[in-house]
């Protein structure tokens, strides 16, 4: 040991070992860096794919709603059909992926005519998609609008007009809205709206002509859904 | 003088052990950088680019009204205004029976560009259908549309 430790070669091999511990060090963390510099995610493709297949069957849901909602006769298989339609043009759509698209309680419902009136649809579906083996992917879609007539004040009419989720639909015009008085169709005015705590939202419209009740009201949303509420 | 003069080729000799040790490891680790712009990936990257658009405009019910609409002067406004200006791009319109629709000219860059481009990204997008105003009614047919979207960095 006393030999070792005065031989001037060890001062040599304690150098040695430091740098090599060195560059061992800085070699693995030059690797780290490169090596995680930056990642492919093979499957982000995949994301925005199921994000395009849930957002149109939504898209669906509300075009069957239009449709039933905007029809003299209404057809009370049309969420169905267009459904299944659906289902097997999106295998045609995205070859090769294998797409299989289910669904189940679709459901198309109109609660009409009264204070508070309402068209609603929804559908749950499953997703498979046999080149990234996803199985049984879950999501559900559902299209409402509510239209709530709160009060009349002569010839200006108080409403608010809801979406999914309770959520106020702030976007609506003149050409959104109708007002009938059973006989004729009033011609509107203006169309403002307001905030207010309670109902936070509030359309008011205003009619040219003095409104005698009961009055109707009809509403159009951007997606052409359409809802009809009575007052009183 | 023999003895040290051995002991300076060892030197040398570890000198240039050590060189090629820092040269290997360097290209080894040269093997697993994937950069951005590496053409490895380049073809996903686009993938990914052109759904996100399509994805974010549909979102916002735009892509669905500028096509049934017919709004193609619009729909390439917004395709230029989403993707990175080297980004070239066409856009053809079908039908279910594979028909083009209107034979509409979505297109940005250079006709050279996707001739000659190794890397060429296509998107499939699928489109259910839209409700259109017509006369104060409105119609809502099942209609569906199949967006080919065509990249190539110009």
């Amino acid at each position: 040991m006393k030999k070792f430790i005065t031989q001037k070669k060890g001062q040599f091999v304690i150098i040695a070992v430091l740098m090599i511990a060195i560059m061992i060090i800085s070699i693995g963390a030059l690797m780290h860096r490169a090596v995680t510099y930056y990642r492919h995610e093979p499957w982000e493709e995949y994301l925005t794919l199921i994000g395009a297949i849930e957002l149109n069957s939504l898209r669906l849901i509300e075009l069957s709603l239009a449709n039933y909602t905007n029809t003299d006769s209404p057809d009370q298989d049309i969420l169905r059909t267009n459904l299944e339609k659906w289902q097997t043009n999106l295998t045609r759509m995205y070859l090769g992926y294998g797409i299989s698209l289910n669904s189940s309680n679709c459901c198309l419902a109109c609660d009409w005519n009264k204070n508070s009136s309402s068209s609603a649809a929804n559908a749950a579906f499953s997703l498979n998609i046999a080149s990234i083996g996803l199985t049984g992917y879950k999501f559900m879609a559902k299209a409402f609008l509510n239209l709530t007539i709160l009060n009349k004040i002569d010839n200006e009419i108080n409403v608010t007009v809801r979406g999914e989720d309770g959520t106020h639909i702030t976007s609506l015009r003149e050409d959104n809205f109708q007002v009938s008085n059973g006989i004729m169709i009033l011609n509107i005015t203006s169309v403002a709206s307001y905030y207010e705590p309670k109902e936070i939202h509030i359309y008011t419209i205003n009619c040219s002509e003095n409104m005698t009740t009961p009055i109707t009201v009809k509403v159009w949303d951007e997606r052409g859904i359409q809802v009809t509420a009575k007052y009183p | 003088m023999i003895r040290n003069g051995k002991t300076g080729q060892m030197r040398i000799i570890e000198a240039i052990l050590a060189s090629f040790i820092i040269i290997f490891a360097l290209s080894f680790a040269n093997i697993f950088v994937i950069t951005p712009t590496s053409p490895k990936y380049e073809v996903t990257e686009l993938q990914k680019l052109g759904y996100n658009v399509l994805h974010d405009l549909d979102e916002q019910a735009l892509l669905a009204r500028f096509i049934y609409n017919r709004e193609w002067d619009n729909i390439t406004a917004a395709l230029r205004v989403l993707l990175p200006l080297d980004v070239h791009f066409s856009m053809t319109l079908y039908d279910l029976q594979g028909t083009t629709i209107d034979n509409a000219t979505i297109f940005y860059g250079h006709p050279e560009t996707f001739a000659s481009s190794k890397n060429i990204a296509s998107v499939t997008y699928g489109l259910a259908g839209y409700a259109t105003k017509i006369n104060d009614a409105y119609q809502a047919i099942y209609e569906p549309r199949i967006v080919i979207l065509r990249l190539a960095r110009g």
